[in-house]
């Protein structure tokens, strides 16, 4: 990993073009990582004297690499300074590529990639069934250290915390691949992997007294853990309004549905005629809305639409739980990639989407952090439950 | 606002022009290309946009002295009008220190010219700045053709169609054969220099 880091930031704020920009006429040496979401490994441009040398993203190389990454519109970018003396790649002119980027870019030329790829999993023909996993690779944001109070080290295989046992503890990975699974009648569900950045364990367990872990961890290989600090967090949590923590609440207890959501369709239990028998459509699929809600009575559901139906993704979303867009966090299900199905009593209110961005502009990173990385989970969690489901149906 | 490059001892500065499409923007930055190819610090930057092209190069305009001990370099840019064109055009013209508008003679593109005018205070205005705020200079392209019997807007009608309210010098212009591109960028120059030196003693 680089130390020398000498400038980072994130895309949102200043975007590749700018940075090659800044970059360029600082005369800058050194290597610009930029971290997102969406991939598992950075893209990486080189800089000679302010120009871009050689680029990588993914498997691509040169000018094809450097161009691609204009369509990131998301992600958090770190500049390392040092001199670079390996291949060089890339002639053009600097100006010349920023140019020529943005028109491809405005163009269509280049894909525009913007948080996680939440429509495209489903509709993708399920690739072919191997025994290995091909489980969605999660990464969180950069790790901020601030929080983290001691290091420790899991080996290949072993299991750093156990569905069903009792615990508040928070790690955040610094390296290495944890997989997330629970256990079924049927043998252990397997339904994710993350890696550096993402977080293991929950925040609202931090001011619960009954924290039974919901979920399985593994090491895959080697990984080493930051603890976080677990009283800080708590007191940072118990600070915020009532609203706040009952969003972050029905976070948790999302990505918890979901999982029985998973668990269901591995034992072929996500039957959507029960489930989401005598529900009607109370926010549609498609929709750009962006409101979001309170559920004050009754019960709700969400599901999503794929070509083998409709496959249910939450149940049983109660009073308190929240139904629609969160400002500050991009969750890729309703409106925009799910339906939101409720029961007759289902009675809701509105929420005052300003006052909950203002608090979580006022977060910790950590904690944003958390919310980011859980928001991702729901997500990766929602494609597997869907890709679960197509199998079942073959 | 212009850059301070304190490595190399510069103040960066961008000129802009603008213009609907075909209007002549290209035409004005190749004879500037061409004439004062000494000046010019690097390639010219090409890309072709749909309708357009896109021009960049850098420009060490000779004369104008130093300010506060530094060079002055000048990238001059062309933006492509297109809508579809809005990360280039935001780019360009963010942050811009001086602009050049050019206006198409022909009868037939008057209300192009107000459409682009329009345009660009518009997305001034979205990037945080005002058109009243950004020197700027008028030039009525493409005299040349009325030689030819083809139908121009007297400069005084074109005058008031643009520049009622902006009251921005202008210049008659026939980019293709060079004459009033210097005075136009001359004159923008000039403007943009003031004003920032304006700029930087209000900075103290």
């Amino acid at each position: 990993m680089a130390t020398n880091v000498v400038l980072s930031g994130n895309l949102n704020f200043l975007n590749l073009a700018e940075l090659l920009q800044l970059l360029g006429s600082n005369g800058s040496n050194g290597i610009l990582r930029i971290n997102a979401q969406h991939v598992s490994e950075p893209g990486i441009v080189f800089f000679s004297n302010g120009n871009p040398v050689h680029s990588i993203n993914g498997a691509l190389r040169g000018l094809e690499a450097i161009f691609s990454l204009f369509g990131w519109m998301e992600g958090e970018f770190s500049f390392s300074g040092e001199p670079y003396n390996g291949e060089t790649t890339i002639n053009k002119s600097r100006m010349e590529i920023i140019l020529d980027g943005l028109r491809m870019l405005d163009d269509g030329e280049i894909e525009k990639v913007q948080g996680v790829l939440a429509d495209e999993a489903p509709v993708e023909p399920p690739k072919a069934v191997s025994k290995k996993s091909s489980l969605p690779l999660i990464k969180g944001p950069l790790v901020d250290y601030l929080h983290v109070v001691d290091e420790e080290e899991f080996f290949d295989g072993e299991e750093i915390i156990i569905e069903g046992n009792h615990g508040n503890w928070i790690w955040v990975i610094l390296e290495g691949v944890v997989e997330l699974s629970r256990s079924t009648p049927k043998g252990p569900v397997k339904f994710l992997q993350i890696t550096d950045g993402a977080f293991i364990g929950s925040i609202s367990a931090l001011l619960s007294d009954e924290s039974v872990r919901s979920v399985t961890a593994t090491a895959v290989g080697n990984v080493q853990l930051g603890m976080l600090d677990s009283q800080g967090m708590g007191s940072e949590f118990s600070r915020v309004t009532p609203e706040f923590r009952n969003i972050v609440r029905s976070l948790d207890n999302r990505f918890n549905e979901i999982m029985n959501r998973a668990v269901a369709t591995f034992i072929g239990k996500n039957d959507p005629a029960k489930l989401l028998k005598d529900k009607r459509p109370v926010i549609m699929e498609g929709k750009n809305d962006d409101k979001s809600f309170i559920i004050t009575g009754g019960r709700a559901s969400i599901a999503r639409k794929t070509k083998n139906g409709v496959v249910p993704l939450i149940t049983g979303l109660s009073k308190g739980d929240f139904i629609g867009q969160i400002p500050f966090l991009d969750m890729g299900l309703e409106p925009t990639s799910a339906i939101v199905l409720g029961d007759k009593r289902l009675k809701v209110a509105t929420v005052d989407q300003q006052s909950l961005e203002d608090e979580y502009g006022e977060l910790s990173l950590t904690f944003k952090n958390m919310l980011i990385n859980i928001s991702t989970n729901i997500l990766a969690t929602a494609m597997v439950v869907c890709d679960l489901g197509n199998k079942a149906a073959r | 606002m212009a850059t301070f490059n304190f490595k190399k001892r510069e103040i960066e500065c961008k000129i802009v022009y603008y213009g609907p499409g075909r209007c002549g923007k290209t035409t004005n930055l190749e004879y500037i290309f061409k004439t004062y190819k000494k000046q010019v610090t690097g390639e010219m930057v090409s890309i072709d946009t749909e309708g357009d092209r896109t021009l960049f190069f850098d420009f060490l305009p000779m004369g104008l002295g130093k300010i506060k001990g530094c060079d002055v370099k000048v990238q001059l840019y062309t933006v492509p009008g297109q809508v579809q064109y809005s990360s280039t055009r935001k780019l360009v013209l963010k942050e811009v220190d001086g602009l050049v508008f050019v206006a198409d003679s022909l009868e037939v593109r008057r209300e192009k010219n107000m459409l682009s005018l329009k345009d660009l205070h518009e997305n001034l205005k979205s990037y945080g700045t005002s058109i009243f705020k950004v020197p700027l200079v008028m030039q009525y392209n493409k005299r040349d053709l009325e030689e030819e019997g083809i139908p121009l807007m007297p400069i005084k009608k074109m005058d008031h169609d643009l520049n009622r309210q902006l009251k921005a010098p202008y210049y008659s212009a026939s980019a293709i054969k060079g004459q009033g591109v210097p005075q136009t960028i001359t004159e923008c120059l000039k403007r943009t220099l003031l004003n920032l030196q304006k700029q930087l003693k209000w900075a103290k």
